[in-house]
């Protein structure tokens, strides 16, 4: 998969559950989303979720950090990385 | 094996990228060289605020001095050499800290006074930490499986954890334990998990510097620093941001820390003192505000930490603003909740995923709530030597808990709001903030008054208090809420919520250092200089000042040393921790049962007659007539002039010898200078009984003071006498003890007009009978008066001052009394001026755990005595003979 189409569906995903309304153009590939708290520990659940859905791919609970979540782009390379 | 292969390279570098841009200081670098000179006086600034405040303990003074020399070393060395040269650094605070080493003792050993062989002894608990250390990371990196280490660790833990059960077997290191419990009774566990998954780096110079945290050694409670957190975040920005925030936090901690003293000596902590629904707010107020103790020790660690690299985050976040259930547990000490996040909740929540969201969210929360509360008693037990189970903690965490699930339920079912900046939201947003920060900081309060009472009569006692507001009271509550709201529309908004992650700052945030120096060193400058400039230009500050300074208990916790889960874990008030641990040294008071007796009337104790044994750490003998005092004819010798004093335990003398306590000081000299030349003797009979009331004083001059024909009866009463009052009272109520005839109307009226009967909690009781305490002095006051001059007697009041006025009550206590004594016809000598001389008030008291007047005290005591009592008693010149006394 295109490292673009992750983040892609990852900030549609987060835009709408998450930051409705808001300009998608304000969110970027390196806006920190859990260091902000714009992703709490809950949000990160459904995140895990979601990534475990669309990607078919099975996330250890040491791996739900915010290295892996910070930002799309960290997002884009762990998701990678756990297909690879 | 310790340096095993740091596999994910996705995850943290430890070398970052900033460290390439480390400065070569002697080069020509003006900028530079300007920013670090100016972070070198910042940080010297704090510590010599740490130093002029007293705060914490004397070690922290000590650790902190040797951490700003540190720093300058770190900082020039080559950045290869930076982590070990922490690590060794680390090493040397636990075993200095541990021995009780400064530099007088390096000067003693030099100069002879301390053998080399005592100088070695003092370093064994150090070494003793570091040895055990050193063998608990060796574990963890031997070549088995990963299993097996654990099992082994879990072995040493239980060994070790039964030696802390038994610490009084090993009588040398008692205070090692504390430390070594604090470095790693949770550290291990995230050690072990890291180096489960792999998630960070390894080697001995890093497992040193995590385990010896330099700060450690002055803090048992600390901040569970995440391993790989620690690991990522070393120099992981250009330095000078990285000191200057961690000064900024520094600064924060030293200002919390003033804030919590403020709250501390001020707020209403005492349940049974609380008269009024204001009162009672304030003292749920008081009790959630003392956790900046904890918040401005934890800034201060971790800044301490900036200093020498590590870039960690911040530990609290704006908590007491916090919008919801969930967002303050989010806030509140954001590493241990990242800690019981990482190694209760998601792993649970992982594995009953299967469930549904909200199932999993469910028993994840309950059971990460109940670790919780087993980890704060493993906590409890590593610093306070046993475990606490307690029903009051247990359903604290689990209130907590539920209240956290609901509202995460509800973020869950109905999201939450957030933005990408904080301007987004709308004033209408803002005001929600606002007013969910105000309900979330009023259930707060409560719950944490509820946690922070002793017993739950006592928070009955306290819902009692706050049961009738006036619409004053209420005015005022709401006013306090209104502004935590119009702070929560401010600042409510949540922007940090994980001690993980790589710095401290979003990305790319601004950083203006000079700014941030500008602000730091100002207020730095003004806590260094601000008491001196207030004291000076407003004297009446001095006595605020005073009570800020240095780091004691209230007369209430040194009465009850009970104060709530955090308060009680704080060591820092002793001088080390040997001490808390005893609390008082062994055998202080092992007299107290032998030298008092109970009584079962309305006197209710008594001493025994003829016996010596030990009180306040002092021996003390009890003479015929049952006084701590020398021998006296019960019928008073010819040419006598006879005194009787009454009064408490001060009185009484514990702690300071026989020859020692005031009124022998007094009575030696009134027989060097006879201010009277009618008699030949004087004699101070003392019948001071410790912890009486002034009932009981009078009962005691009227049932036995009276039979040793007196000349003078003087009565000492000091302000925080006032609370053996109620004391009294309560028991006589609760204990069915009936008072004598004479008193039994007067007393019962008081019961009536408070409220109160023998089956209402004790805190009940006491805190209605509060507002009566000078209606039942001053008829004291005048049956003392009417019985004196019936016989005879002069009598005289004396108004003592404590040593130290812990609660400030002692101005207003002192007018008061002195007014009601003067109105019902005594004599008054005020005392108060006598300790004015000793700005120390330190000095005055036997020992940090025991508050009862010491031989200087006594000696200025007497000094304000005498001073007072020969002009009062002996007007007339001592040619002349003195003709309205009893002649004897």
């Amino acid at each position: 998969m295109n490292p673009e189409d992750i983040k892609s569906a990852v900030k549609k995903f987060i835009l709408n559950e998450y930051l409705p309304g808001e300009d998608p153009a304000a969110l970027t590939d390196t806006t920190p989303l859990v260091t902000t708290g714009i992703l709490d520990s809950i949000a990160v659940l459904k995140v895990v979720s979601f990534l475990e859905n669309q990607f078919d791919i099975l996330i250890q609970p040491h791996e739900a950090v915010v290295e892996n979540l910070n930002t799309l782009s960290d997002i884009e390379r762990f998701v990678a990385a756990k297909k690879a | 094996m310790l340096a095993e292969t740091y596999k994910r390279r996705d995850v943290t570098t430890v070398v970052p990228a900033a460290e390439q841009a480390v400065p070569r200081f002697f080069a020509s670098n003006l900028s530079r060289s300007a920013q670090f000179l100016a972070i070198l006086a910042q940080f010297a600034l704090i510590v010599v605020a740490i130093h002029t405040w007293q705060l914490e303990t004397q070690v922290l003074d000590r650790l902190m001095w040797l951490a700003l020399v540190g720093f300058v070393i770190h900082h020039f060395l080559p950045p290869r050499f930076r982590l070990p040269f922490f690590a060794m650094l680390s090493l040397l605070a636990v075993i200095t800290a541990l021995g009780h080493l400064g530099p007088n003792v390096g000067v003693a050993w030099l100069t002879g006074k301390i053998t080399t062989s005592g100088l070695l002894y003092q370093l064994v608990p150090g070494l003793a930490v570091i040895g055990i250390g050193l063998g608990l990371i060796g574990i963890c990196h031997l070549p088995s499986r990963f299993g097996a280490r654990v099992g082994l660790l879990a072995v040493a833990g239980a060994g070790l954890a039964f030696l802390r059960a038994h610490s009084q077997w090993f009588p040398d290191v008692t205070e090692m334990w504390v430390v070594l419990g604090s470095m790693f009774m949770f550290r291990l566990i995230s050690y072990l998990y890291d180096l489960r998954h792999q998630t960070a780096p390894f080697s001995p110079s890093r497992a040193i510097s995590y385990f010896f945290l330099l700060p450690n050694v002055c803090f048992p409670l600390f901040p569970v620093v995440d391993y790989k957190t620690f690991c990522s975040t070393y120099y992981n920005e250009d330095w000078p941001r990285v000191y200057q925030t961690g000064l900024k936090w520094m600064f924060r901690g030293v200002f919390q820390l003033l804030l919590y003293r403020i709250v501390y000596e001020y707020a209403p902590l005492d349940v049974s003192k609380l008269t009024s629904a204001l009162d009672a707010a304030g003292f749920m107020l008081g009790m959630f505000l003392l956790y900046l103790r904890v918040s401005g020790t934890f800034h201060l660690i971790v800044g301490l930490l900036h200093m020498f690299g590590f870039n960690l985050p911040e530990t609290h976040h704006l908590y007491y603003l916090a919008t919801s259930f969930t967002d303050f547990w989010r806030r509140i000490n954001i590493y241990w909740k990242d800690f019981v996040m990482k190694l209760f909740f998601y792993p649970t929540h992982f594995k009953l995923r299967k469930m549904g969201t909200l199932w999993a969210m469910s028993v994840a929360t309950m059971v990460t709530f109940l670790a919780t509360w087993l980890l704060h008693s493993w906590q409890w037990f590593w610093i306070r030597g046993k475990l606490l189970f307690d029903w009051k903690d247990f359903s604290f965490w689990m209130i907590l808990a539920v209240l956290v699930l609901v509202t995460a339920i509800y973020e869950t079912t109905h999201g939450r709001r957030r933005a990408l900046t904080p301007s987004h939201f709308t004033v209408r947003a803002r005001l929600m903030f606002g007013l969910q920060a105000s309900a979330v900081f009023c259930g707060m309060c409560i719950l944490w008054a509820y946690w922070s009472c002793q017993s739950w009569a006592e928070f009955e006692s306290l819902m009692d208090a706050a049961s009738k507001p006036s619409w004053r009271e209420i005015a005022i509550i709401f006013g306090v809420l209104a502004l935590v709201c119009v702070c929560g529309m401010l600042w409510g908004q949540s922007s940090r919520e994980t001690s993980e992650g790589r710095g401290t700052q979003a990305s790319g945030a601004p950083f203006h250092f000079w700014r941030s120096t500008a602000a730091v060193t100002v207020g730095a400058i003004c806590l260094v200089a601000g008491p001196s400039v207030a004291t000076w230009t407003l004297p009446g500050t001095k006595e605020l000042i005073g009570r800020l300074h240095g780091d004691v208990l209230n007369a209430h916790d040194l009465a009850l040393q009970r104060r709530g889960y955090y308060e009680e874990l704080d060591l820092g008030r002793m001088d080390d921790w040997r001490c808390h641990d005893a609390q008082e040294p062994e055998g202080w008071n092992a007299g107290r049962k032998m030298f008092y007796r109970q009584r079962s009337d309305f006197l209710m104790k008594e001493i025994v007659p003829s016996v010596s044994t030990v009180l306040g750490g002092t021996a003390v003998t009890s003479n015929r007539l049952g006084m701590r005092d020398r021998e006296y004819q019960k019928l008073k010798p010819p040419n006598t002039y006879r005194i009787v004093l009454l009064g408490v335990s001060h009185d009484v003398g514990t702690g300071v010898k026989e020859d020692q306590t005031y009124e022998n000081l007094v009575e030696d000299r009134l027989n060097r200078h006879y201010p009277d030349t009618h008699y030949a003797r004087y004699e101070i009979l003392n019948m001071s009984t410790g912890g009486d009331c002034v009932l009981q004083m009078l009962l005691r001059l009227e049932r036995i003071g009276f039979d040793l024909q007196p000349d003078a009866a003087m009565m000492s009463v000091a302000a925080v006498d006032q609370q053996f009052l109620v004391e009294h009272l309560r028991k006589c109520l609760t204990r069915e003890i009936e008072p004598p005839q004479s008193y039994r109307e007067f007393l019962d009226g008081i019961y009536k007009k408070a409220g109160v009967n023998g089956q209402m909690p004790d805190a009940a009781i006491e805190r209605r009978l509060v507002p009566y305490v000078s209606e039942i002095q001053e008829w004291v006051f005048r049956r003392f008066a009417q019985q004196c001059t019936q016989r005879g007697v002069h009598s005289v009041l004396i108004y003592r001052p404590a040593p130290m006025d812990f609660r400030g009550v002692e101005p207003a206590c002192r007018r008061e009394t002195v007014r009601l004594a003067r109105a019902a016809g005594l004599e008054v000598i005020d005392l108060s001026p006598a300790f004015d001389s000793v700005a120390d008030r330190n000095r005055l008291i036997v020992a940090k755990w025991d508050e009862h007047t010491n031989e200087l005290g006594h000696r200025l005591l007497a000094d304000k005595l005498y001073e007072g009592l020969v002009p009062l008693l002996f007007p007339v010149s001592s040619i002349q003979p003195v003709s309205h006394f009893q002649t004897p």
